[in-house]
């Protein structure tokens, strides 16, 4: 294992590679609604980036963008070194697979499959064989004849894939493919997916307001919001070290506290809170004294004891309420001047507690994340 | 007990009903056959010459011609206007779509005298004299509300995204209009056409303010007869009516079933 | 359902409607000034018409028609003609759609077709067919005579009774196919429920299938009676000039007696009279959604 990653790195890596999709300032305006903002985004060849953010982000239109199914206002789109920008949809061989498929009601499984090669007038041999390999990759072979009303939800979404791969696309986009499905079967068909697209080595661009999934799939995930992309970063590095209040915020859960600076010294901010003196390494923000933070604490970071050394910050509160996850139990606590409940999170309630209890709580400073306040 | 007796007094209704719903057209397909020249039931005999004599019956021949061309001609302008009005509603292109849909629908809502009288007088208004121009025209505004239902309801049931996704896999904007959204709507619209189509062709109370001697439909024709000089030829020509609105529902039935047609 | 609805709002971002309108004229153009100038103003022109003679202003057709008890007569014996012929088809066409919306699936279609058919076929045909049904060496005298009912054939054709007998047929399947459509629809274990619930079969149908099948009545009813009121063929020649309705006023009055006052006249209050149902169903049918709950 480690000696693969040690022999891929002494190889000289192509740049061509590592921006393989490149968007550069793109702009986007629906009359004078502005969606996207001089957006950059690079996507490496066989890399599975996700757009992760809350509906109306424009997520979905950077992903129509790529695809061509809207032309952007200003910038420049690069497919492996060429131009795209101008280039109409339906010659850029980028597939996709919609939100709710987009599959053809008129069509067979099969004929939606082979509607792509159709389209590129194939030989009818080479589409007969294609088609055949598409659906036994998606493990749909039996299902050739049917037409597609007769399939279920998660049918109905290999039949998408199988039609948007079988061109051999540049890129693939896929638009919350998952949102139709339950929650078994889409945890499923994400491991699936994923298993497929890495065996294809197929770069893919993935819109989702789903962290979880977003978290799971990824290799790395763009963060976006208000037409921006505010953290473009690995599934760890933006769980732990989110790069604002709002990525914080929609990746994951936290506690949220506010606070003024008091002093900093050696990269560590104090902060006077409700709960007392708080300390929080500043890293790139650079606190000033006096100013308005916000900060936030992840509920496994959180742990139970007064062990208030140099490394911890410490806080005293009131048990709430116990949620029982069964692998895990959160901890919901109630403290005064502190309207947000303060979540912890353990695998096993120590004897004794109950809603009511007066708790200790302490975790590490180098796990506060600390943000202007908004 | 009461209910299984009430259950069975509905089927019974039900059996007189198609009987009572049948008996009209049957008895005219019966009367079509029959060999004496005045109707008689139970018909005398059987031959087919009264559906010779239709060809040598005066103006038959020609008002039939005269419906279908006005039938066709205005079924296919209504097709063309409906069409780029419908798509501009159902994708919300402009404001106020249902005020629009309503009152492109709305003709079906007013008598159809009331129609016919106000195409006459408009007609007298702008010197318009030509009795072809003013049926076509009146047959436009008569065939539009069928024509805008049903593309309304096939194209409320397409899914636009489908049109995005042929052009990813390939197809430019016109072919991916060909290849998707055509085949999708058209058996809903081909229903909608021919039902437009036979309200047309049947149609006598706009007709009858603006037909001329010469410019007779055949519904207009038809009741003259009846009035002037029945003969087994008039109900000839009704039973080829009849044949010809079974073939028509045949076709519909195998476009869209019968039953979504009965909810347009 | 909702993934749908999202996606066609994605697509359709915020764009000011008047730059919509810009791009999307040019489609829906060449239909709203057709119709505008060939239905709107005409129908606007024909209300005008009602309130003008060569002289000028004038409500003397009005006058005419509200104020002689001849033409309040007619105006009566249309609104009759509209009244006998929806209950006699809703008497026939409720049971009927009942039993045909419990039939077996395939009977079901079969029977619907059926029914799909006489609606199909002209009015001018049926209508002869039944002219032909009701002379006095008919099958309908026929009948009467072997059933024993009457003595001798009796004068069917141009009685009030043939009128009836004749609209209850031709309109029939416009009232027993909105009925039949709200029927399908009503789940049989309703009725069940309230069986189980202690109902007989008496209050069940009141309590229960009744309510709920009501806005399938409105809309049979209120299509029915309007093209009822303003039939024209059918009661031209089942009982001719015996029977004046206001369709036969208005034909007159512009194809023989050339006065186009009066006719206007008529042919406004008959416009009233329609959209006074149509406001009147999408009232009822409003209401009686708002009662049926959330289903």
């Amino acid at each position: 294992m480690s000696s693969a990653t040690a022999a891929a790195a002494s190889e000289p890596v192509n740049p061509r590679d590592e921006r393989y999709l490149e968007v550069t300032g793109v702009t986007k305006r629906f009359g004078a609604t502005v969606v996207l903002e001089a957006l950059d985004l690079a996507v490496g060849r066989s890399e599975f980036v996700s757009l992760l953010g809350p509906s109306g982000c424009g997520k979905t239109t950077l992903l129509r963008l790529i695809a061509g199914l809207l032309k952007p206002d200003a910038g420049r789109l690069h497919v492996d070194g060429d131009d795209i920008t101008r280039l109409a949809a339906h010659k850029r061989n980028i597939g996709v697979v919609f939100q709710n498929y987009a599959l053809f009601p008129h069509l067979t499984v099969e004929q939606n499959v082979a509607f792509g090669l159709l389209a590129q007038r194939r030989p009818k041999g080479e589409i007969v064989a294609q088609v055949d390999h598409a659906l036994g990759l998606v493990r749909m072979k039996a299902f050739a004849d049917r037409r597609i009303a007769a399939l279920s939800g998660g049918q109905q979404q290999r039949v998408a894939v199988a039609r948007a791969i079988i061109v051999k696309p540049t890129l693939l986009l896929l638009d919350e493919p998952f949102s139709a499905l339950d929650r078994k079967l889409r945890e499923t068909m994400q491991i699936e997916l994923r298993h497929l697209l890495r065996d294809l080595g197929i770069t893919s661009i993935f819109v989702t307001h789903d962290q979880d999934e977003a978290l799971v799939m990824s290799d790395r995930i763009a963060v976006m919001n208000e037409g921006r992309i505010e953290q473009l970063g690995t599934p760890g590095e933006i769980y732990r070290s989110p790069s604002s209040l709002h990525v914080m915020e929609f990746v994951g859960q936290s506690t949220r506290l506010a606070g003024a600076v008091e002093s900093v010294s050696a990269g560590v901010a104090e902060i006077r809170t409700p709960l007392g003196v708080i300390r929080a390494p500043v890293g790139r923000m650079g606190a000033r004294v006096g100013e308005a933070v916000v900060f936030g604490v992840r509920p496994e970071s959180m742990a139970l004891g007064d062990r208030a050394d140099g490394d911890f910050n410490h806080v005293r509160a009131e048990l709430a309420d116990i949620v029982f996850f069964g692998a895990k139990t959160a901890l919901h606590f109630k403290a005064p001047g502190v309207d947000d409940r303060i979540q912890a999170e353990v695998a096993r309630v120590p004897a004794g507690l109950s809603p009511g209890s007066q708790v200790d709580l302490r975790w590490p400073v180098t796990e506060t994340m600390v943000y202007p306040a908004p | 007990m009461i209910a299984r007796l009430a259950f069975g007094f509905c089927w019974f209704i039900l059996g007189l009903v198609l009987v009572f719903l049948f008996i009209p057209i049957l008895i005219v397909l019966a009367v079509s056959f029959t060999e004496s020249a005045v109707f008689s039931f139970p018909p005398q005999g059987f031959s087919l010459k009264w559906y010779w004599a239709i060809r040598n019956a005066d103006g038959l021949m020609a008002s039939a011609w005269l419906s279908a061309q006005v039938a066709f001609i205005s079924t296919c302008v209504s097709l063309v206007l409906g069409t780029l009005c419908a798509i501009a509603v159902v994708r919300r292109l402009v404001p106020a779509g249902d005020a629009i849909a309503t009152f492109m629908g709305s003709p079906l809502m007013i008598p159809g005298l009331v129609l016919g009288i106000a195409f006459l007088q408009a007609a007298r208004h702008v010197g318009l004299r030509d009795a072809y121009t003013t049926l076509l025209i009146a047959h436009v505004v008569l065939t539009m509300p069928f024509i805008m239902r049903t593309i309304l309801a096939s194209l409320s049931l397409f899914e636009f995204s489908m049109l995005d996704a042929a052009r990813t896999l390939g197809c430019s904007y016109p072919a991916a209009l060909w290849r998707v959204l055509v085949p999708n709507i058209l058996p809903g619209v081909m229903s909608g056409a021919l039902f437009a189509f036979i309200a047309s062709f049947d149609n006598y109370p706009i007709s009858i303010f603006l037909v001329d001697v010469r410019t007779k439909t055949l519904p207009i024709q038809l009741l003259n007869q009846l009035e002037m000089s029945p003969d087994p030829t008039v109900a000839a020509t009704s039973a080829l009516l009849i044949l010809a609105t079974i073939a028509a529902l045949m076709v519909c039935d195998r476009l869209v079933g019968l039953k979504r047609m009965a909810t347009i | 359902m909702s993934t749908t609805t999202e996606t066609s709002k994605a697509q359709t971002e915020p764009v000011p409607p008047w730059r919509r309108f810009d791009s999307a004229a040019i489609m829906i153009l060449p239909g709203i000034v057709f119709m505008t100038l060939a239905f709107a103003i005409p129908v606007l022109n024909l209300v005008a018409d009602s309130f003008r003679d060569a002289d000028g202003l004038t409500l003397a057709g009005y006058r005419k028609v509200l104020g002689d008890p001849y033409y309040v007569g007619i105006i009566w014996n249309s609104l009759k003609l509209g009244i006998v012929t929806t209950l006699g088809t809703l008497v026939l066409g409720y049971p009927a759609a009942y039993a045909l919306s419990r039939a077996p699936p395939r009977l079901q279609v079969l029977l619907f077709a059926l029914i799909f058919l006489p609606l199909s076929v002209s009015i001018i045909v049926k209508t002869f067919g039944l002219t032909i049904m009701m002379r006095r060496d008919g099958i309908l005298n026929w009948l009467l005579v072997t059933a024993g009912f009457v003595d001798r054939p009796i004068r069917l054709v141009f009685t009030e009774f043939a009128l009836y007998f004749g609209m209850v047929n031709v309109f029939l399947p416009f009232m027993l196919l909105p009925i039949y459509s709200v029927m399908r629809q009503l789940d049989p274990r309703l009725t069940d429920a309230a069986a189980s619930l202690g109902a007989g079969p008496v209050m069940t149908f009141l309590k229960v299938t009744l309510p709920l099948t009501l806005p399938g009545i409105v809309a049979g009813g209120s299509l029915v009676f309007s093209i009822a009121v303003a039939a024209y063929v059918t009661p031209g020649l089942l009982i001719g000039d015996r029977y004046m309705t206001m369709s036969q006023v208005m034909a007159k009055a512009y194809l023989n007696i050339r006065d186009f006052n009066l006719g206007a006249s008529m042919a406004v209050i008959m416009l009233t009279i329609a959209v006074i149902i149509v406001f009147a169903s999408t009232y009822f049918a409003q209401s009686a959604g708002r009662k049926g709950g959330p289903s």
